[in-house]
Parts: C-alpha cells; structure tokens; sequence
C-alpha cells in the first residue's frame, strides 16, 4: 500500500498526471469500485492486475472519463476532469492514446482512415502527403507499413491491436491506457505487444497504464504493479514487492493458484462423470 | 415486493425517458452544428445516399401497392352508389395524407431503423463509440447527427415517391383495369385534392424521419452486449418508431386539422 498514502496527499500535482480520489463507481446496486485513490505517475508504467470482473477495465475507464465516478474525483495534471461536460472533456482526451481490448478499429474504414480518424477530428489536413508520411512513421513503429490499404476483417487479432496501438499514439499523446492488451493473443504475438508498449514508453516517454492479469506481460512492462480486488486496491509496489506480498489473494493470483475456499467448493459439487450428459445420453 | 417492483420499474421508464430526451436535444444541437460545419457534408453525403438512395424502390413499392389496393377495395363501395368516378379523390387523399406518408415511413422505419440500431450496437459492443470518444470525438455529432439529418431531408422526398405512385396505382388499376373514365378520374382528383393535403403528408415526413433516426441511434447507442442485446435493440427500435410514428401522425392530424379550420375562412379573402 506504499503509493496509496501518496495518493491521499496527492492532487495530481508532483510527478502524477492522473489521479483517482476516493473514486467509488456503482453499477445499480453494485458497487464496481470501493473508494479508489490512486496516483499514476508521469513516464512510467503502471500495470493493474485483478482477477475478471475485479473492476479493472471500470477503473482504465475512469482515467479518461468513459465512464464517470459516482462519487470521489478525478485529476489529470492537477486540474479536476470529472466535473467537466463532455465537450472540454473532449479537449482533455486528445492528449490520452486508449488501446482497447479487441482494438476497437473501424470495420467500414481502412486502416489509413483508421489511423488518421483521429487527426481529421482535430485538424484540417491540407498537405496528404505529410498525413502519409506520419500515417507510415506509426505503422512503422508498430512493425506494420504497408499495410495502410487493409481492412480490418482482413488482419489477425495481433495485428489489429497494434494498428490500434497505431491509431492511439496517432495523436501523439502524453499518457496511453492499454486495456488487455495481450488477452486473446498466441504468447509470441503477446510478447511484440509488451515489446512495443517498452519501446513506445522508452521512445515517446510516455505515461502508460496497463490493465491486464497477464502476469507474464505485467512483470515485463511494469515500473508499478496495482492489485485490484472486489473494486478495491489491495497491493501497490514494483515487481519484487508484488511477488513478495504476504496477503494470500495476491499470491494466489500471481501464481495463478486456485484458492482453497474455490477448490472445496468444487470438490463438493459433485464429480465429472455424474455431471456428464453426452450426446447419446439424450438419443437413447 | 409488487410495490417495490412497480416503483423500481417506475423509477427505470422515468429514467429511460430522461436519458432518451437528453439523447434526442444533443442530437438535434449536433445536427443543427453540422449544418453549419461543411467539413461534415461528406459524412452527411454518405448516409443521404445509404438512408435516402437505396430506400427509393421499396418505398416506391410499398406507395404503388397502397394505391392499388384502395382502388380494388373502394371500387365496390362506390360503384354500388353510381359515384365510381369519384375513386381518384378517395385514393389519391388517402394516399397523399394519411396512408403514404405513414406507410412508407413504417416501411423505413423497417429498412432504415433496423439497419441503423444494428450498425450502431454493434459499434457500441465492440467499444468503437468508446473509441470515438476517447479520440476526442463527440460520437453524437459523428454518428448521430448526419443520421439525423439525412433522414429528416430525405423522408418527405421518399413519401413524395411513394405518393406518386400510390397515385400511379390507383390510376391504373381504377382506369385500366376497372374501367373508369380517365377523363372524369382525373377531374374529380384535382378537385378533391389539394395543395394543402399533400403539403401535409410531406411536412409529416419531417416528424417520421427524426422519430426513426432519433430512435434508432438512441437504441443503437445504448444496446447491451452480446448478439442477443443487438437483436433486442433492433426490435426495440422498431417497435417504437413504428408506435411514435402512428402517434405522430395522430398529433399532426389534430394540429393540422385546427390550423386548416383557423385560416380556412381566410381563404376566400385571399
């Protein structure tokens, strides 16, 4: 819990650029995140990890306003965002780059119009030859010029995540959030993505946060390690202070150990061959 | 419980309608912006040609049955009085005012509607709207907005269509097939129908079109997950549009009406 003390102090000024105060995000009755703070810290790599349905992508979400907290606040440079409407919000967003977990590409554009969506929202491009140059330059980095005339549907799932990736530091932007990244991806393809988010960090220093409970790619990118569980954040350090946590529901995710509680529920619920209906089951 | 149950649903269609007349104010503000801003004409281009275009033939069907059909029905009714002649007025008002502009707008309402809800929820499931937004774009003006516009411009021209030929239906079943005297078809039409009454059903497309794409895009942009939120969101968006649309057309029939019966005795003086 070392950074959470910081974050209590911490209005977003010193070396943070984005921070969750006191977040708490309901859903209904269901509360998604229980009194959130945290403090994301300029150039580096934050990675948070959690089981699925911890909360996660809800907290990605609330950096950059998709989804706005029910109570608590949310700084980004030390000006509160959470307050704003929409449109000067947008003003804010421009200068975040957001990968999302199944890229979230345009099916009706290519990936040229992809790329430059963002540019033609914010500026009024007169000389198409520098648009393709830049358009070029960010495929490049993403190991994927020449692909400028593919559709989506034509690309694989790691290929549309880094034309995403593309598509994200289009705008060259000061902070990028990274929403599963390597999820869904063979652990070649996973690893040119962690490669890519350490070079994009190494190359645009940019702040980066990464929500993910790939443990492999969270050791590989992360300067911070956050845990997130039952919306609240339970651990917070680097690596080593991770991996040496003494709470027993960090341990248990790390090393992807099922916990006893689980596994006695599962014991007593019966064993396979009496839950089993096959086919011929049903024709006899 | 029940009461709880009723009051928590209570609570649910107040919000509902909250959210959905929020939706349809930042529509009609984004619309009116992008009028202003050419930068948005291609978009707006686009779906003219997807909404308006393409709709052109199952509107102009959906018109030439009506009038075929209201011929064929009609017939008897006034053949039995010796008043056969006067089949054109009967079809060409009932097509003009009521039933090709509310036909053809339940016929878009099917075309256009569902296509609009299912593109828009699966934008909306696959994050594309959270991407659009989170790039700094307004996905209202992007998305909603030239929808909007494109069926608010291009619905009175396709009722036009569909009147045409509801027109054209009539006249051919009543004078080739039935038998009436072109001549006296015509006569008793032009009589009949007036200025007024095809102004009516043209200005009623206006309404018909911002119903539709207000409705469509609202339940496109707030479909849940999943190939089963899609589906329930299409069916959703046309059952309201087709229920707002006949209510529409029962509002603007009384207001109509009143403002025809204020400046009526006017006329003589004009």
């Amino acid at each position: 819990m070392r950074h959470q003390n910081k974050t209590e102090t911490n209005h977003g000024d010193g070396d943070g650029v984005i921070t969750l105060k006191n977040v708490i995000k309901k859903f209904g009755s269901k509360v998604v995140l229980d009194n959130v703070s945290l403090t994301v810290e300029k150039g580096k790599t934050t990675v948070i990890i959690g089981p699925s349905g911890c909360g996660k992508t809800v907290l990605i979400k609330h950096l950059i306003l998709l989804l706005r907290p029910t109570s608590g606040e949310v700084y980004f440079k030390g000006d509160r965002i959470d307050n704003l409407r929409e449109r000067r919000l947008s003003e804010v967003r421009t200068l975040y780059g957001f990968l999302f977990q199944g890229g979230a590409l345009f099916d009706s554009l290519s990936v040229f119009e992809n790329i430059i969506f963002p540019l033609r929202q914010h500026h009024r491009i007169n000389d198409w030859k520098q648009v393709e140059d830049l358009v070029k330059s960010k495929l490049a980095m993403v190991g994927l010029d020449g692909y400028q005339n593919y559709y989506p549907a034509n690309l694989s799932g790691g290929q549309r995540k880094r034309v995403a990736l593309a598509r994200a530091i289009a705008l060259n932007p000061e902070v990028i959030l990274y929403d599963e990244p390597t999820t869904g991806l063979d652990p070649i393809r996973a690893d040119i993505i962690n490669e890519l988010i350490l070079k994009l960090q190494r190359e645009l220093n940019v702040t980066s946060v990464v929500v993910t409970h790939d443990m492999t790619s969270a050791y590989k990118v992360a300067d911070r390690i956050v845990m997130l569980h039952n919306g609240k954040i339970i651990a917070d350090g680097d690596a080593e202070y991770i991996r040496n946590h003494p709470n027993p529901i960090v341990q248990h995710f790390i090393k992807g150990q099922v916990d006893d509680d689980d596994l006695a529920v599962l014991r007593m619920s019966g064993t396979i061959s009496q839950a089993q209906f096959l086919p011929r089951d049903f024709e006899q | 419980m029940i009461i709880g149950t009723v009051g928590a649903r209570t609570v649910g269609g107040v919000n509902n309608m909250g959210r959905f007349a929020r939706f349809s104010w930042q529509s009609m503000i984004a619309s009116f912006r992008s009028c202003l801003n050419p930068d948005t004409y291609p978009l707006i281009w686009t779906q003219m040609n997807i909404i308006g275009v393409r709709s052109v033939p199952v509107v102009m069907i959906t018109g030439a049955f009506v009038g075929m059909t209201l011929a064929v029905q009609a017939y008897d009714q006034l053949a039995g009085m010796g008043l056969e002649e006067h089949l054109g007025v009967l079809i060409n008002i009932s097509v003009v005012k009521e039933l090709g502009p509310v036909l053809a707008a339940v016929m878009l309402a099917g075309r256009i509607g569902g296509a609009l809800t299912a593109e828009l929820g699966t934008m909306n499931v696959t994050e594309q709207i959270d991407a659009i937004r989170s790039m700094g774009t307004d996905p209202i003006r992007y998305l909603a907005a030239p929808r909007v516009l494109a069926c608010l411009l291009l619905t009175p021209f396709l009722i036009i269509y569909a009147d045409l030929m509801g027109i054209v239906g009539g006249y051919f079943v009543s004078v080739v097939q039935l038998d009436i005297n072109s001549r006296a078809y015509w006569s008793f039409s032009a009589s009949g129908v007036e200025l007024w009454d095809v102004s009516i059903g043209v200005v009623k497309g206006l309404f018909f079109g911002v119903a539709i794409a207000v409705i469509s895009c609202y339940k496109g942009f707030t479909c849940k997950e999943g190939a089963h939120g899609v589906g329930q969101a299409c069916t959703e968006a046309f059952v309201a549009s087709f229920i707002s649309i006949l209510a529409l057309d029962f509002a603007l029939a009384v207001i109509f009406k009143s403002i025809y019966n204020t400046f009526w005795p006017l006329k003589s003086l004009v």
